[in-house]
């Protein structure tokens, strides 16, 4: 090229930089034992209210926006709600950054996660244990949890059987159902479930042999249009808002079709250089130059014969022009989120720069494409050339908060689904499964008193208190499902979670009992049922017998669950465990 | 660093009356303030009247009914204008819907965001309705705000105004007209019952049965032929044939083909007091049809391909619609457009700025350049020069006599192609491009030096407003491009001696162009001015009066822990959705002119009370006015039935509710970003 850039470092800033006035740095704050510190015990208590008050599906919902009037999101699930979160106190950010973790992991329990571990932490505190003990002691109950869960005779996990789409459906919907903002009714939740696992389906690579690599569904939101148009098709939507160029005829005889996939810009600019000043000779054109470039290239790109041309960025109109003239097909700011589903569905490698000759091993293939219009939008259709393990899902609501809330809860819902390929088998819902463990870890803990007393060093009315607390975290997960006033409550034998709508009369009390939380259970008369955190006696939950015309209506995933309740012990352990925060104020 | 602020039971003791004070605060705290000084003591007042005292007071919803306060008088056929005055520029602002009222407020609290980007999520497809939405929105949230004060629970609030909208979009769907069978029915025995009924209704009603049945007479002629919509409308409204039958006529009578509808009368049903702008939005519709050889029915109204054009300072009589895409000129190009009129020109279509220096969208500029030379050159003035010499060549080698440009195109351009007689037509719209486009064969290009003789479209003809219109005073400035037959574009022009107006009078002409184009699309109309709200109000009563059978059924046993059992505050909460409906009616009837609201209100339960006794159709109520001395005011033209848009009032209602379930299960507000120095003014502001 014939210019000559040079990028001059301006050194201005620097010297401005040591020529300021040295201030004095302030000594580091120093908090002893934050946990007696009162202001964090309060944060603590009001983070526990805030995300108790949006648990489950009929959870209270959380403006969040910004000082300055922004955009307003309506929420109630944590992947939203604990990014918005930010303290004074790097305690709490502590706790929200563990938590985070895991919801970027598994997605789902965020909720349950947090609150645990902020329960686990009160009732640490109340007990009037001292920490290193009850971090013993969390430890001890927590192995018991997991050994549990992990038992092929566990009381509160269903096997997920892959040969019927219903329990995958009872999961989805379980998801779904739970995030209160979605503004769904019955049958819209349903539908959006049904769609999720034939979603996830479709991304289950059927004959391939070898490694099997998992397919991914990509979301496309559109607002305005009811729930129930929603729908999943098979392949990729990229939105081609101009398609009157494309004659389908023609596209289809030569199948497939060769894609070339640019990440660069070829929007003409030379935005890649980076900041700085540029000394240019005069009666230089720099933008007619490059366009002379991207036209060279372009020729390339038509002579080895190339159908769709797709770039992540812009492209310069002139490019457009003269690719459409030849009938080639263009796909401009398809961006980043996009290019590496489209990568895997092509084959085609992005190229990054334009100053090189395109490599014939840089291009892809799609096997057709077709036009589909769906409500104002216009979309292509791309299907890879082998097995598809590729879908798109439209989703549709009426307004854009809905419509927000929704995406977030079918993308959770998805990776759910995923992570029931590793681990076939889902947890009672509706807080079954958490007062089930609590029975079982209050009675076990009771029973194994001599061995494990001389493992951990602790007095046995010390672990009566560490078990304790750990039970009344795990109930108090299971009765903050309730919102308005009810009571919650378990049944003595099989130690299921229920309740009392606050609102029933006594005469209609045994037909509001109908169901336990997961619904496995039905109500009668002659059982007993205890108020939860109360003093009720120990007792082993017996496993329900299996009768397999009842299914459970409430599942929720067995991986996610497992992990949280680990994050949620190890995290309220670290809490427990910091003795000192230092707190640089400069 | 978080702040969270409860919105729901709040434990403070505010009165109502402070709560609203607050929530104007809290709109006043953009930089632009509010204050909404109310001319005639009105709307305002309903909003302050709601007297609750109590510790399970929702702020949110109330901060919703507060905002829905505001737009009461921009319901209804007579709108109310409103001033908004910014304090701190001296700028105000004129706003006679509801979504021009939001759109000047700045909305910083969450609940005003959200109502905004509902309200213009719901403008951008419908073009109206937005008054409706919000009111309805807050009155519901009334409702809500009652049962809370109850001590129902959310769950059950929110299963119960669910079922509440079914019902009511049950009703709609069951009590639409079809358009086609609209010109079926004498027009004429129609207005005559409505207007009838009308003056009866402001009386006390007493003949009304006979004049329903006067009505019914009128329209069996045509029910005979086929059975239309408004023929299955009178055996529905039959309690005894309401479940059954009607479902039975509505798939029965899907008629194989689609008649076309009576465009006109349609319309006038539509106009909803507008009829100035609707005539103009009919001869749009007229001219478009013509146009079209399709549809020579006038089946389908399409808004994209209407434009507006404002002409200040003309009285509004010279307002009309014209073929074509009407835009403003200078002098100098009116001249050229003189030249050039009657000659089949050819197009070239730019799809940007008509500049040297326009680069296309995402292209970025270098920031810094510096020119490095041994000798002094004094180009950079010349470079412009060069390109408008290289276009106009390209220009005149094509023989292009008319550029549109989407954008703006510079002035030495412009001066340069009139020069050469070329016209230079500048801001055209893209959906006018594409008509043009679609119309002449030509090819949009970013970028004039790309033209090639492949892009040029050819049979464009231009002529000068004043001319249209037969007016010779001065030189006219707009003129219109069109070609002619084919391309389907048409611009209304509207005319106004008073500029402030002129928005008004283009968002009056819009929102009736919707209208009548959602009506042509749903092929159905509601019958309007109020009977589907009675008919939503009636029903909703009755399903309320129905004990514990449906409860069960609706959604299975699993769901919620509410919906299991029967939900014993159904009947609770559906008198209250019923309730935001007649106050909905009686307020566009105390807008509408003359009647208090005790008397709207009066008149509307009577007209409910005798709809249940006797199952007499409802009529459509009057809007006409009281005369001082009692009597009532009768104009001269016989008024015309009223309809609503069918998917305009189901969207607007869902939305309302979505609105309020929303808020209703919002019980805090966080705000990022707040310092720990930020006044604590607010007292239920926590940080965290």
């Amino acid at each position: 090229m014939a210019m000559s850039i040079n990028k001059r470092l301006s050194w201005r800033q620097s010297v401005e930089k040591v020529m300021s006035r040295l201030v004095q740095k302030s000594p580091s704050l120093c908090t002893d034992l934050p946990l007696d510190n009162s202001d964090i015990c309060t944060k603590l208590y009001l983070l526990r209210q805030l995300l108790k008050s949006c648990f489950g599906p009929t959870g209270r919902l959380k403006q969040v926006h910004n000082n300055i009037g922004g955009h307003v999101i309506t929420t109630s699930s944590s992947s939203v709600l604990l990014p918005a979160i930010s303290s004074s106190q790097s305690f709490i950010n502590l706790i929200k950054t563990s938590i985070l973790n895991h919801v970027s992991r598994f997605s789902d329990c965020g909720l349950f996660a947090a609150i645990l571990c902020l329960s686990l932490i009160e009732q640490a505190k109340q007990s009037g244990l001292s920490f290193s003990v009850a971090i013993k002691l969390n430890k001890h109950l927590l192995g018991l949890c997991t050994g549990y869960l992990q038992q092929e005779d566990c009381g509160c996990k269903v096997k997920l059987d892959f040969c019927s789409s219903h329990n995958l459906i009872t999961l989805a919907r379980s998801i779904i159902s739970s995030k209160p903002a979605c503004v769904l009714t019955e049958s819209e939740a349903l539908h959006i479930s049904k769609l999720a696992v034939h979603a996830f389906l479709l991304t289950v690579p059927c004959n391939r042999p070898g490694e099997v690599r998992l397919g991914k569904a990509v979301t496309v939101s559109v607002e305005g249009h009811p729930v129930l148009n929603s729908a999943v098709f098979p392949g990729l939507l990229v939105d081609a808002p101009d398609v009157s160029g494309i004659d389908e005829s023609e596209n289809m005889r030569s199948n497939p079709l060769r894609v070339v996939l640019f990440s660069a810009s070829l929007a003409g600019d030379l935005s890649e250089l980076g900041d700085g000043i540029f000394d240019v000779h005069p009666g230089v054109d720099t933008d007619l130059q490059i366009l002379d470039r991207l036209l060279e290239l372009v020729k390339q790109v038509v002579e080895d014969e190339v159908k769709l041309f797709v770039c992540q960025k812009v492209i310069h109109p002139v490019v457009q022009q003269h690719l459409k003239s030849r009938g080639v097909i263009v796909i401009e700011r398809l961006g980043n989120p996009l290019m590496e589903t489209l990568t895997q569905l092509t084959g085609a490698q992005p190229v990054a720069t334009l100053h090189t000759t395109i490599p014939a091993k840089a291009y892809g293939e799609v096997r057709d494409l077709s036009i589909i219009h769906f409500g104002s939008r216009t979309m292509l259709q791309l299907h890879p050339p082998g097995e598809s393990s590729i879908c798109t899902m439209i989703l549709c609501h009426r307004n854009e908060t809905m419509l927000g809330e929704l995406k977030v809860a079918f993308q959770k819902t998805e990776h759910v689904l995923r992570l029931t390929l590793r681990e076939p088998s889902a947890l009672l819902g509706g807080g079954c499964t958490e007062t089930h463990l609590a029975a079982y870890v209050r009675h076990k803990s009771i029973q194994e008193v001599p061995e494990t007393l001389s493992a951990l060093g602790c007095s046995q009315a010390e672990l009566l208190l560490g078990a304790g607390g750990f039970c009344r975290s795990l109930e108090s997960v299971a009765a903050a499902l309730e919102h308005d006033g009810g009571n919650s409550l378990m049944d003595l034998t099989h130690a299921h979670h229920w309740t009392h709508p606050a609102d029933v009369m006594r005469e209609h009390l045994d037909e509001s009992l109908g169901f336990c939380g997961c619904g496995l259970m039905e109500g009668s008369p002659e059982q007993r049922r205890a108020y939860l955190n109360t003093n009720y006696p120990q007792f082993s939950p017996a496993p329900l017998s299996r009768d397999t015309a009842v299914q459970p209506r409430v599942l929720d995933s067995f991986a996610a669950k497992f992990n949280a309740l680990q994050v949620a012990v190890e995290t309220a352990n670290l809490a427990l465990d910091v003795r000192y925060l230092v707190q640089d104020i400069n | 660093m978080a702040a969270i602020v409860s919105c729901c039971p709040a434990t403070s003791k505010y009165s109502a009356c402070a709560v609203f004070h607050r929530s104007c605060r809290q709109l006043a705290s953009g930089n632009r303030k509010l204050y909404c000084k109310t001319l005639l003591n009105k709307a305002p007042r309903a909003m302050l009247a709601c007297t609750i005292v109590n510790h399970r007071q929702h702020v949110g919803l109330q901060k919703l009914s507060a905002l829905a306060g505001i737009t009461h008088s921009s319901l209804g056929p007579n709108k109310m204008y409103k001033f908004i005055r910014d304090e701190t520029s001296g700028e105000s602002a004129l706003a006679c819907s509801c979504f021009r009222l939001l759109e000047n407020l700045e909305l910083t609290c969450g609940v005003g965001q959200l109502v905004y980007e509902t309200v213009r999520a719901h403008q951008k497809v419908y073009g109206a309705g937005s008054g409706c939405l919000l009111f309805l929105a807050g009155a519901w949230s009334r409702a809500a705000t009652e049962c809370l004060q109850k001590g129902v629970p959310v769950a059950r609030i929110i299963s119960a105004m669910s079922e509440g909208m079914d019902v009511c979009l049950d009703v709609c769907r069951k009590c639409s007209v079809s358009t086609e069978s609209l010109g079926a029915a004498p027009a004429e025995s129609c207005a005559a019952t409505s207007q009838g009924l009308g003056l009866n209704l402001l009386k006390k009603n007493t003949a009304e049965a006979s004049q329903a049945s006067c009505h019914l007479r009128g329209t069996r002629q045509a029910a005979d032929k086929t059975l239309n919509a408004s023929g299955r409308r009178k055996i529905k409204l039959s309690r005894h044939f309401y479940e059954t039958e009607a479902e039975d006529a509505s798939t029965a009578t899907q008629p194989p083909r689609r008649k076309a509808p009576d465009v006109a009368l349609v319309a006038a049903g539509l106009s909803h007091g507008y009829v100035g702008a609707m005539n103009l939005v009919i001869e749009a519709s007229r001219l478009q049809s013509k146009n079209n050889p399709q549809d020579v029915s006038g089946s389908t109204f399409d808004v994209s391909k209407v434009a507006t054009c404002v002409l200040p300072g003309l009285p509004e009589e010279n307002s009309c619609v014209l073929q074509g895409c009407v835009v403003h000129v200078s002098d100098e190009q009116a001249s050229v457009a003189h030249h050039l009129k009657e000659q089949h020109l050819k197009v070239a279509l730019i799809n940007g700025d008509l500049s040297d220096t326009y680069r296309h969208l995402g292209f970025k500029r270098l920031q810094a350049v510096q020119c490095v030379s041994d000798r002094v050159h004094f180009l950079s003035s010349s470079k412009a020069e060069e390109w408008t010499e290289k276009v106009l060549t390209l220009l005149l080698n094509l023989e292009v006599n008319l550029v549109v440009v989407s954008g703006i195109a510079s002035e030495k351009v412009i001066q340069r192609c009139c020069r050469l007689h070329i016209l230079v037509v500048e801001k055209a719209n893209v959906s006018v491009l594409k008509a043009l486009a679609d119309a002449t064969g030509a090819v949009p290009v970013t970028y004039a030096t790309q033209l090639s003789n492949r892009c040029v479209g050819a049979g464009v003809k231009v002529a000068i407003w004043g001319d249209l219109a037969g007016r010779q005073t001065k030189p006219s400035t707009a003129v219109s491009v069109s070609t002619g037959e084919r391309d389907g574009l048409v611009t209304a022009v509207l005319a106004s001696c008073v500029p402030s107006k002129l928005q008004a009078l283009e968002d009056q002409f819009w929102a009736c162009a919707y209208r009548l184009h959602h009506a042509l699309t749903d092929a159905v109309l509601l019958p309007g001015a109020g009977v589907t709200e009675m008919l939503c109000v009636h029903h909703l009563r009755e399903r309320a009066e129905r004990r514990h059978d449906a409860g069960r059924s609706g959604g299975g046993v699993q769901q919620t822990k509410a919906g299991r059992a029967a939900n014993p505050y159904r009947g609770l909460v559906m008198n209250l959705m019923a309730e935001g409906l007649v106050d909905y009616i009686s307020t566009v009837m105390v807008n509408a002119g003359g009647v208090s609201k005790v008397r709207a209100r009066t008149a509307v339960s009577q007209r409910l009370k005798n709809h249940a006794e006797n199952q007499a159709k409802f009529s459509q109520l009057s809007f006409a006015g009281e005369q001082e001395d009692g009597s009532l005011r009768c104009s001269d033209a016989p008024a015309a039935q009223v309809y609503d848009g069918m998917s305009v009032k189901q969207e607007a209602w869902r939305r309302a509710l979505d609105l309020v379930l929303l808020v209703l299960q919002t019980d805090a507000e966080i705000i990022t970003g707040v310092g720990p120095n930020h006044d604590a003014a607010e007292g239920d502001m926590m940080l965290l």
